[in-house]
């Protein structure tokens, strides 16, 4: 069967850059030698860096998926005044470079009553390790709603109404009909919340700092070794990023796209 | 109201409307319902049936209280619900497309409509048994919805919105996407369900089997508005708007019981049908037990020898022959085309029927005039058959497609 030249330049652009960002990103593993890998993943600030940064991004997805749930729920299933706004607000962080938005968090608990109240009661979120959190925080919050909503949207509103019918209140039935059907797209969330959490790094440079063994979580490593010329250090960082970049992809196509 | 006093506190013992809508008025994304009131006593198995869009579902989800009406009142048991939310109502509603929830077994569906009911799991277990057995799905207590067929997951909703014993039974076209052999199956036993849990029900549809099958009264609704209501056998006689006609536009017949015939009713014609034209027009050809056609039919209904009682054949099951047609069709009426009314993908023939002639009418005693009858057939076969008012057209159809109306 023939195929028309449109479809065959198209197939070709797709097959093109594909092959371009396996070379980019495939090889990446294969640049050192596996003793020199092993030996940077088991430095101690590489050891330092991985544990900072999965005890952040775990506390960091856990607030996001606390919180954004019931955000997307509301925003799916209720109309409120001001509504149209507060979806933009959300979105904004999507939209706006990592580093502005870091910047912007660095004004808002450094020098305004919220920041002096909190550093007050003990809690210093600037250049510190509660930095990081909250850094990770806002930047994943905006994806985890976005997604969280749309599954919600998924869910035909009458399997809610039926259980309603039963004598079920809102919150009977959001937690026995919605919450159970939207498991899915909720482990897909929070795949993608993990990620983007642990991947966080120029709103989290600015707010948190990129301190040496401090504040130094993963794309930090990466960052502070490239800038000493430590190439096999920034290499090893950029493996560990992209083993769980991709495991996070591996499993949202599993559980969103179709089971395939 | 008569159940009410003077305060408006609901007074029990009077004679009170179970359901009551008053003057509802609903406006919900572009779908409106404007004026709508309805009545049904308690036990009450009214049909909704109306074109599609014609509001028949917003009126359903009004009731059960997931749409607020921009105005008007819903009355249950005399007490005003209209500002109840749906937990607080004791309504049902059993969708077409059963909106069973995925994550549940068969079992727990039912168990969950329960629980807010009954605390003891012994009892549970009891009344979901109950109406598994009634609906005949015991063996499938434990599977997923996934795993079921459509008539499976029907039964399975029908026992879910059946099972806490609810005031008023909402029933969203649940047969509309059944194979007609499935259909009928669940028709008996959803009748039998519905006498053993005495619920009263409110069903749309667009399928006038469920009409006569289970109805006791009839809501024909079109934008919006009820244009008619009334028992289902009183409206398809006097339907009194033109819409309601045309859209009922069935044959409907007088006769009586002549014989049972091996598993088949013969029956014996006395009228003429109230959906022809000139009915439609008011002019009322009615005339049941006055004049005597001698047509003989054959229905697959059951019918007692002597019964008096009505017959419905819907113009589209009929099929015209320009001759003596070879068929397993039990019914075959020799006519004349009296009428031909074109329409945007239809013909209408109306035809004058010569009494004792053709297969299944020449026993009669072929005394008086004849009843009229309505063929709907396609523009191209009235091209094929060169359909002309005067033309001599055999009336072909099946036992099963003649149905009695008691």
């Amino acid at each position: 069967m023939r195929h028309s030249a449109f479809r065959n330049i198209s197939t070709g652009i797709a097959c093109f850059f594909t092959c371009l960002l396996f070379l980019a990103v495939g090889t990446l593993p294969f640049i050192l030698k596996p003793s020199t890998l092993l030996e940077a993943l088991l430095s101690a600030e590489m050891l330092y860096s991985m544990k900072l940064s999965l005890l952040t991004a775990s506390v960091s997805t856990f607030s996001v998926m606390f919180f954004s749930i019931p955000t997307a729920y509301s925003l799916s299933r209720y109309d409120f005044s001001g509504k149209a706004l507060v979806k933009s607000i959300l979105g904004l962080p999507m939209a706006f470079p990592e580093l502005v938005l870091g910047l912007a968090l660095l004004l808002l608990f450094g020098q305004t009553p919220l920041g002096t109240g909190l550093e007050a009661l003990g809690i210093r979120v600037p250049f510190s390790k509660p930095g990081i959190v909250v850094a990770q925080f806002f930047v994943a919050f905006p994806y985890a709603v976005r997604v969280i909503y749309s599954t919600f949207e998924s869910i035909d509103r009458r399997y809610e109404q039926v259980s309603r019918s039963f004598g079920y209140g809102d919150f009977e039935t959001f937690r026995n009909v919605t919450l159970p059907m939207a498991r899915g797209g909720l482990f897909a969330s929070t795949v993608i919340t993990f990620a983007r959490c642990i991947g966080a790094f120029g709103a989290v440079l600015i707010l948190a700092g990129g301190s040496y063994m401090h504040t130094e979580v993963l794309p930090v490593t990466l960052y502070l070794n490239i800038s000493y010329g430590n190439l096999d250090m920034a290499i090893t960082s950029g493996v560990l990023l992209m083993a769980i970049a991709f495991l996070a992809i591996l499993s949202f196509e599993y559980f969103e796209g179709g089971k395939t | 109201m008569g159940g009410q006093n003077t305060s408006g506190q609901k007074v029990s013992g009077q004679n009170t409307n179970f359901l009551e809508v008053r003057g509802l008025d609903l406006d919900v994304g572009g779908f409106e319902l404007r004026d709508i009131s309805l009545r049904a006593e308690e036990g009450d198995y009214v049909a909704v049936i109306g074109p599609s869009g014609s509001g028949k579902s917003l009126l359903l989800e009004t009731l059960i209280g997931f749409y607020n009406p921009k105005a008007g009142r819903v009355f249950l048991e005399g007490r005003d619900i209209t500002d109840f939310p749906p937990d607080k109502r004791q309504i049902s509603i059993v969708y077409q497309d059963h909106v069973l929830f995925p994550h549940m077994t068969v079992f727990e569906n039912i168990a969950y409509a329960l629980r807010k009911k009954l605390r003891d799991k012994t009892r549970i277990e009891e009344e979901v048994g109950r109406i598994a057995g009634l609906l005949e799905i015991p063996h499938l207590l434990f599977r997923k919805p996934t795993t079921l067929s459509g008539g499976e997951k029907q039964r399975t909703a029908l026992a879910r919105g059946l099972v806490v014993r609810p005031k008023l039974l909402l029933l969203d076209e649940p047969f509309s996407a059944l194979d007609v052999r499935t259909k009928e199956r669940l028709r008996e036993v959803l009748k039998k369900a519905i006498k053993e849990y005495s619920t009263t029900v409110l069903h749309v549809t667009h399928d006038f089997d469920d009409l006569w099958a289970l109805a006791d009264r009839v809501l024909i609704i079109r934008n919006g508005k009820v244009m008619q209501e009334g028992a289902p056998e009183a409206v398809f006689k006097r339907p009194s708007p033109d819409f309601v006609a045309e859209f009922l536009g069935t044959n409907l017949l007088k006769g009586r019981v002549r014989e049972r015939e091996g598993k088949l009713t013969v029956l014996e014609l006395e009228g003429k049908s109230p959906g022809s034209e000139r009915e439609s027009m008011g002019l009322d050809g009615m005339n049941p037990g006055k004049v005597h056609s001698g047509l003989i039919l054959y229905s697959a209904d059951p019918g007692e020898p002597g019964e008096k009682l009505s017959i419905s054949i819907r113009p589209e099951e009929i099929i015209l022959a320009g001759g003596v047609l070879e068929s397993s069709a039990r019914n075959m009426l020799k006519g004349t085309v009296k009428d031909i009314v074109k329409k945007e993908h239809l013909v209408s023939v109306n035809l004058e029927l010569e009494t004792g002639s053709g297969r299944g009418s020449g026993t009669g005693s072929g005394t008086g005039s004849c009843p009229e009858f309505r063929a709907v057939i396609t523009p191209m076969s009235c091209e094929l058959m060169d359909l002309k008012i005067g033309k001599e057209v055999y009336a072909v159809f099946k036992a099963a497609n003649v149905r009695i109306i008691r």
